[in-house]
């Protein structure tokens, strides 16, 4: 068993509008492994976000115990909480919230900005990271000069910024058309195989969600089914759909022509 | 649209103290000329401690014809008419009274020219036909000319009259822009001709002596038909403890001549004084008025000011809720987001200081007098009292003392000062945003 970078018990949270009291997570168990690539699936008002939300810190859950890299945040004050943000998680959103008024290579660097790194170091990591994302000769452009999956390349760019111990992605690709929501994937995929980057991901397409390891179901506020997806296949360079040997690269299978 | 109304908000902060520094000036320049003025006449006086004035009207008998800077004492109105003159002869009769030195006779009259002018008082505005200028004949004998000031001394050109001129004249320097002559030319005065052989420097006078001609004592008779007339005589005395036999001696024997010793002047300064020192409390008061009026007013417009950042800051925190959220969300600090919206409302602000300079730079002089109460130097009676103020080009009046200007100090001040209204008003707002939960943050559109 490999060691858990993320782990929750019985987490809840419950959200109290006015006297009445909603829960929203009613008790979640949950392990994610070091270098693990896990989708979180489930219909609107199942509590992805808000799940998704406590595990990146942004919200404090009401009941429960979490454990972040050897770290119990559950009783962190905000104070020390951004921390763990900074230096632990890496956010990237449905609607890749880039800063408008910064070019690309300023946004990644943005989650470096209070970090002990000098400036010379930041450029040079923001430089980095698009590359590995793909974005090279793009850094000064501005994000309404990037197409919608270059803006959230530049997002994940950022979220790997500070070489977080986890990446949460809330809906990566749920404001992408379909040709730059498996380039996402295959990014985040590539990613997690290259780097060891460990990946959390909340989506409603379980097209999506079935090219990461593992599917956690969500229902209710509670966990309630697990299923194996391609991505281990995709590991040892299979095609999951006929067996036939691929490329980290490739878009589609070179033998049955599938979508990777 | 913001950075506009915070520049003019800003304008006013500055062009006020401006304003109130101006004021400050014109006041301490009156002090100033009030003093000066106070000890020429100080002076003046005790170094004529045995000169007795015996003039023919009354109101002419200060210091009628000395030309050493000094303003005439009183205020001169009823030009020209009631001039009275005496036969010189009389002259004779005083030089024989015990314990007098000299007699100094002295012939004043009004040109035949007049002028037109209008004056504004509070009551309105009167039009004053006077005597384009004054006529001063003097007795140029030279043991006079050596010992007494008859003569003006701050001469611009040409040479002052001496013992034996005749036909020849010595002008005021505004006089003779209104001839048109220089030095050497002809001119004429009541038909006859004469040569300008001097000109002398009027603008340090009051202002009847700013007009004056001096010429020889029997040519001014002569032009103006007073022949063997003069109107005024300067009796000198042997030794101060004669003064006063002398004057009550005159007094009894020509009840046309009034009479003004040493300790009348002395007595006349100390109502000047007197006068002098309520014009400076008027002003003095004035000012303190203004100090008040503006202190309210740098109140309101500081308070404007930071008001505008804090709606403005306020308005931008709530468009930008998201924006903060992913800052919190990708590990900035609340301290963080704080600071940069701090510094936000600083910039804004500073902006607005860089409008309010440009703005003030232009508008200062009427915005600090839109927004300030105008100083009256001269209490009631403006006016009135400026040819007394030892200063020709006529006095200092109230519309023109506060001019207010821009100086970099004071644009150094509105720098700091817009940093800090900027800190200030973004406090709130800055606050706010740093408190702000990520996880609200980011539902929020």
């Amino acid at each position: 068993m490999s060691e858990f970078i993320l782990k929750t018990e019985k987490l809840t949270k419950v959200y109290a509008m006015g006297k009445r009291k909603i829960p929203a997570l009613s008790g979640v168990d949950l392990q994610v492994n070091k270098g693990e690539f896990v989708a979180i699936m489930g219909p609107s008002g199942s509590g992805k976000t808000t799940l998704l939300n406590v595990l990146g810190c942004l919200d404090t859950p009401t009941g429960g115990m979490m454990i972040l890299n050897g770290i119990d945040v559950t009783k962190l004050p905000e104070k020390k909480l951004y921390r763990i943000r900074r230096d632990e998680i890496g956010f990237i959103f449905q609607t890749f919230n880039l800063l408008p008024y910064l070019n690309a290579v300023e946004n990644v660097e943005l989650p470096m900005e209070c970090t002990k790194k000098s400036k010379g170091e930041r450029r040079k990591r923001a430089r980095e990271l698009l590359e590995k994302v793909g974005l090279s000769g793009r850094e000064e452009h501005r994000p309404q000069r990037l197409s919608a999956g270059e803006q959230q390349r530049v997002a994940i760019a950022r979220a790997l910024a500070n070489d977080p111990a986890i990446v949460l992605a809330d809906e990566p690709t749920g404001n992408l058309d379909t040709e730059n929501k498996y380039e996402i994937v295959r990014l985040l995929g590539r990613l997690n195989i290259d780097q060891g980057t460990t990946i959390v991901m909340v989506t409603h397409d379980s097209q999506i969600a079935s090219h990461t390891e593992r599917i956690l179901f969500l229902n209710d506020g509670k966990i309630t089914k697990e299923k194996q997806g391609f991505h281990l296949v995709k590991k040892k360079l299979m095609c999951p759909y006929c067996g036939g040997k691929i490329q980290l690269s490739d878009a589609r299978c070179p033998s049955c022509r599938k979508r990777l | 649209m913001v950075i506009i109304a915070l520049g003019f908000s800003m304008a006013i902060m500055i062009s006020i103290p401006a304003g109130i520094v101006a004021n400050q000036e014109a006041t301490q320049t009156l002090t100033e000329n009030y003093n000066s003025t106070m000890s020429n006449m100080q002076e003046e006086i005790n170094k004529t401690s045995t000169l007795i004035e015996c003039s023919t009207s009354s109101g002419r008998g200060m210091f009628s014809g000395t030309p050493s800077g000094m303003p005439s004492g009183m205020p001169n109105f009823g030009f020209g008419q009631g001039e009275v003159f005496i036969n010189e002869t009389v002259g004779d009769e005083i030089r024989s009274i015990d314990g007098v030195k000299d007699v100094v006779p002295f012939l004043v009259k009004s040109s035949e020219e007049t002028t037109s002018e209008t004056m504004s008082t509070p009551r309105g505005n009167f039009t004053i036909s006077r005597p384009l200028y004054t006529i001063t004949g003097v007795c140029l004998n030279s043991s006079f000319v050596d010992n007494y000031s008859m003569l003006p001394t701050n001469m611009t050109g040409g040479r002052n009259l001496r013992e034996g001129d005749s036909s020849v004249l010595l002008m005021s320097l505004n006089l003779t822009h209104y001839f048109g002559v220089v030095v050497g030319d002809k001119v004429k005065i009541n038909g006859e001709s004469f040569t300008v052989v001097g000109v002398y420097d009027s603008t340090d006078q009051g202002r009847t002596e700013a007009r004056t001609v001096y010429m020889n004592l029997s040519d001014a008779q002569t032009v103006t038909g007073q022949i063997g007339n003069v109107s005024r005589f300067d009796v000198y005395a042997e030794d101060v403890s004669y003064v006063d036999g002398i004057a009550d001696v005159i007094e009894a024997a020509y009840s046309e001549l009034s009479v003004t010793t040493y300790e009348d002047r002395l007595e006349s300064i100390a109502n000047m004084q007197e006068m002098y020192e309520t014009t400076l409390e008027n002003a003095e008061s004035t000012l303190a008025q203004t100090q008040s009026v503006a202190t309210q007013e740098i109140i309101v417009a500081i308070a404007a000011t930071s008001l505008i950042v804090l709606f403005v800051m306020l308005y931008t925190v709530r468009e930008r809720t998201k924006e903060i959220g992913t800052l919190k969300a990708i590990g900035l600090s609340s301290w963080n987001v704080m600071s940069q919206f701090m510094l936000e409302g600083i910039l804004i602000s500073l902006m607005g200081a860089v409008v309010g300079i440009a703005i003030g730079s232009i508008g200062a002089p009427i915005l600090s007098s839109l927004l300030l109460p105008q100083i009256n130097l001269f209490g009631g009676s403006s006016g009135r009292f400026q040819p007394t103020f030892g200063s020709a080009n006529p006095g200092i009046t109230g519309s023109q003392a506060a001019s207010a200007t821009l100086d970099p100090q004071l644009m150094l001040l509105a720098f700091g000062a817009a940093m800090l209204l900027g800190a200030l008003g973004s406090l709130y707002p800055a606050w706010r945003a740093a408190r702000i939960r990520p996880a609200e943050a980011m539902r929020y559109e």
